[in-house]
């Protein structure tokens, strides 16, 4: 086969799969949930930032995992007590109180920071030829973990009873309460795991993007389209949306440019909202 | 017209002061704060006003400063320059208009995809105006844009943008009082009930939204020439952002919210960012409070003590002109009514048929579907199979908006009325549905109608007329009544209720009874009503319909339902 076809083909399949894993954290809060977390993108460049820090600090590229869990929980844990907890039954308050955390995460962000762009190394160098075509291979195992995490969400969440138990909180948290369930708990480790898994996608996405306190937006709003495309049902409907928006940019851009591939997804993700808000895999 | 005076003098007196205050520098960054001001009262309107939370108030300030700037390099000594900025004004407008036909006619009832989707039209703009490097000069913007022709010195700015600031001001003041402003409100409450009440709620809303891009269109007309630079910047989230923050701090539902939040925070912020270096991170903090715990802002907590001080004197009332539509009886027949949600069928094979006006009770056990025949009657719950015809049509499906224009009226299971309108405000609503036009809706004497039927129910209902009463600090009974009044100013041919009289105390239960049966007689209408209680049954059924796992059980009068054995038997738990 020919090798540009190949590298092409590769580069979209990455597209795709760096998208699902953006994705997944607001897949849990939001489909889980029902908590639409518009700062979530900047949990993702937290993730980032943590990348960046752990490499500014000489350490190794691998502390970014551990750090970010922390940093996530201790930012997702008081986080969750007074915005969200608060804010279950006012689903419009929501986006605008996770509008104004996006904001102050960012402010804070910048402060330590600086509003740069800075640069992570790559914690593998080389490229691997696969079938004639020259692949990086920091690239290729991006793909092989987010791979990796999707397939243990699907089985943990096939497995374990705490989907079901999360679906209970969600449709009634009264009754859910009085069978049994922890909801307080579960709803906020539920939150705190969707954070995590942003920050990890975060430390992940480091190395091959720039690393800068706006770039979450881009991120939130993507991940928000796979959704809305993908539907809330389910972890194929997530991957069928990241294949949508992800497939239809890099293509589109690959064509035309950066802007019409843009345009192209926001059009296709209006187009659903408007004659299929359900998605293409419902519940 | 106190409150406009009012608004004026106050505007006068601001925009005279400042400049005194802050000196002939200081003036000219007011200026671009006056502009930004203009943009935030938009955002007022369609988020304050409508529900409409927009994160992408930037787009439209942005495209008019770069039309507007094009426009000014291009044209700057044709004699078209005026019209053209004109256009570069209402361009946004029409935009923001044909954007929110767009969104919301198509089934998007979220709100939260509304804010997404604003977020997305920035940031679209912002790619399209660094890539289109020939027209928009990208990422270094438009530069040396001339200034207006005669309006070239730095005191000249500032008063084109505080008149503008002013008359956008005025404007904003007039439309908030007008029917318009009171259904935003409205709508910004309960979606669902101005549509059942007639009201073509998908094109109020794009109004309000298309009203909030002629504002931001203004704002960036005036914006290219003041600062003869505009680059994408101005499409950046930071900025839609800054003004989200600064209406929701100032108070969105408020006329002065939106403009001081963006003078006064945005000056504060253009001052401390330097010397407060964490100006920023406070801000935001301030925000997310403001969210949670003073949701009207600042101005929002104080205007009910300012409005209360320039209060409009009871005015004349004014007739209310007949409905448009006068219906007479027309008969209702579900045939073969097949309804199900996910599997679970609610409906089966239902047929009902009502030939003559009249008062028809439907009873059945809980979950017998009863409440269910409603919603597939004015399309809430779409049926399987089966039809319905009524109002004229012959099975053809209608929206809620057609069927109370056509003469239904719906009064829901759980009181739906505008707890954040007055009393007077609720029952104009619906005075005004099915009489008035579009143009109508601009016109404040619409505020003052009254009807007949209106003077007949406040007479029953005495709170009625205590029209400045918040419909929040009602008593449960009170709400459920003015519900039905709402449905009853309609002046409806066919209503429907779903259980009245519920949570009503006996002396209550006794009017709404009286008054139902006042109100069919009058209008010759069809009432059919949901009730579990016999004695109310018994009192108001021309006819039953005993409803039981889906199907018609039984349908006679009050007194053959009670001898029935099949009725009998299923409320007092036997076999079929």
């Amino acid at each position: 086969m020919d090798p540009v076809l190949i590298a092409n083909g590769l580069n979209i399949s990455f597209e795709i799969v760096t998208l699902a894993l953006v994705a997944m954290g607001l897949a849990v809060t939001l489909g889980l949930l029902g908590v639409l977390n518009l700062a979530h993108g900047e949990f993702v460049m937290i993730g980032a930032f943590c990348a960046f820090f752990v490499q500014e600090q000489g350490l190794s590229y691998l502390w970014a995992f551990p750090l970010v869990v922390i940093v996530c929980i201790v930012i997702g844990w008081p986080v969750e007590r007074t915005i969200i907890r608060a804010l279950y039954s006012r689903p419009f308050d929501t986006i605008l109180a996770t509008w104004g955390l996006s904001l102050l995460l960012r402010e804070i962000v910048e402060f330590f920071f600086g509003p740069g762009f800075n640069s992570v190394d790559q914690p593998v160098s080389g490229t691997v030829n696969i079938f004639g075509a020259d692949y990086p291979l920091y690239q290729l195992l991006v793909m092989l973990i987010a791979v990796v995490l999707i397939g243990a969400l699907v089985a943990w969440y096939v497995k374990s009873s705490t989907g079901r138990r999360i679906q209970a909180l969600v449709d009634n948290p009264d009754l859910a309460k009085s069978v049994g369930i922890p909801t307080i708990a579960l709803a906020r480790n539920t939150f705190i795991f969707g954070l995590c898994l942003a920050g990890i996608a975060g430390v992940l996405l480091a190395p091959i993007v720039a690393v800068y306190p706006g770039m979450g937006i881009d991120h939130v709003l993507k991940s928000f389209f796979v959704l809305v495309v993908g539907g809330l049902g389910n972890v194929v409907g997530l991957v069928v949306g990241s294949g949508v928006i992800g497939g239809a940019e890099s293509i589109v851009a690959a064509i035309l440019d950066r802007t019409a591939g843009y345009t192209f997804v926001l059009i296709v993700a209006l187009l659903f909202l408007w004659k299929k808000p359900g998605g293409l895999v419902s519940r | 017209m106190a409150w406009l005076a009012a608004n004026l003098a106050f505007i006068t007196a601001i925009l005279v002061v400042l400049p005194q205050i802050v000196g002939d520098f200081w003036a000219f960054t007011l200026a671009l704060f006056l502009l930004y001001a203009v943009a935030c009262l938009g955002l007022g309107l369609s988020w304050g006003q409508a529900g409409l939370l927009s994160l992408g108030q930037g787009f439209f300030l942005g495209f008019s400063a770069y039309t507007s700037g094009l426009i000014l390099i291009g044209f700057s000594t044709s004699a078209w320059l005026f019209p053209l900025l004109g256009l570069s004004v209402i361009a946004p407008g029409l935009i923001a208009y044909v954007l929110g036909c767009m969104i919301f006619h198509g089934r998007t009832r979220n709100t939260a995809f509304f804010a997404i989707i604003t977020l997305a039209l920035i940031l679209l703009a912002a790619q399209i105006a660094t890539a289109w490097e020939s027209v928009t000069g990208g990422y270094n913007g438009l530069r040396n844009i001339p200034g207006l022709p005669g309006f070239s010195e730095l005191e000249d700015a500032y008063t084109l943008s505080a008149v503008a600031l002013g008359l956008s001001m005025m404007f904003a003041a007039w439309i908030m009082q007008t029917p318009l402003g009171v259904l935003w409100r409205a709508l910004s409450q309960d979606e669902r009930r101005v549509a059942f009440l007639g009201f073509n709620h998908n094109q109020l809303k794009s109004v309000a939204f298309g009203l909030s891009g002629l504002f931001g269109g203004i704002a960036g007309t005036l914006y290219a020439p003041q600062n003869s630079l505009v680059t994408p910047d101005l499409f950046g989230f930071l900025l839609s952002t800054s003004f989200v923050v600064w209406v929701a701090i100032g108070g969105r539902n408020t006329l002065y919210g939106p403009v001081l939040g963006a003078i006064g925070i945005g000056l504060a912020t253009n001052t401390l960012r330097e010397s407060v270096s964490f100006w920023e991170v406070i801000l935001a903090v301030i925000f997310i409070v403001a969210v949670l715990y003073f949701r009207k802002g600042l101005t929002g907590t104080a205007e009910p003590a300012v409005k209360r001080w320039f209060e409009r004197n009871a005015r004349a009332r004014k007739p209310a002109p007949a409905r448009h539509s006068a219906m007479t009886f027309d008969r209702i027949a579900i045939e073969n009514l097949n309804l199900s949600v996910g599997n679970v069928g609610i409906l089966e094979d239902l047929d009902l048929n009502i030939g003559s006006p009249g008062i028809y009770c439907l009873i059945g056990p809980n979950g017998a579907g009863k409440t269910t025949i409603f919603n597939a009657m004015t399309g809430e719950l779409e049926a399987q199979s089966g039809t319905v015809s009524m109002l004229g049509t012959r099975g053809i499906k209608m929206d809620a908006r057609t069927q109370a224009i056509a003469g239904l009226g719906r009064k829901f299971q759980v009181p739906s009325v505008f707890d954040e309108l007055t009393v007077g405000e609720n029952l104009a609503i619906a005075l005004w549905s099915g009489r008035s036009s579009r143009r109508d809706l601009l016109r404040l004497s619409l505020l003052d109608w009254e009807s007949p039927v209106l003077t007949e129910l406040e007479r029953r209902f005495p709170f009625l007329t205590d029209r400045r009463q918040m419909v929040g600090s009602l008593s449960h009974g009170q709400r459920q009544v003015l519900d039905l009044a709402m449905v009853l100013c309609t002046e409806p041919r066919l209503i429907l209720l779903d259980e009245p009289c519920a949570g009503l105390s006996l002396a209550e239960t006794n009017e709404v009874i009286g008054t139902v049966r006042w109100a069919v007689d009058r209008f010759q209408a069809t009432a059919m009503i949901i009730e579990h209680d016999m004695a109310m049954v018994r009192e108001l059924a021309d006819h039953v319909f005993v409803v039981h796992n889906g199907s018609m059980l039984f349908e006679g009068s009050v007194a053959e339902v009670q001898s029935n054995a099949a009725v009998q038997a299923v409320y007092t738990g036997g076999t079929k």
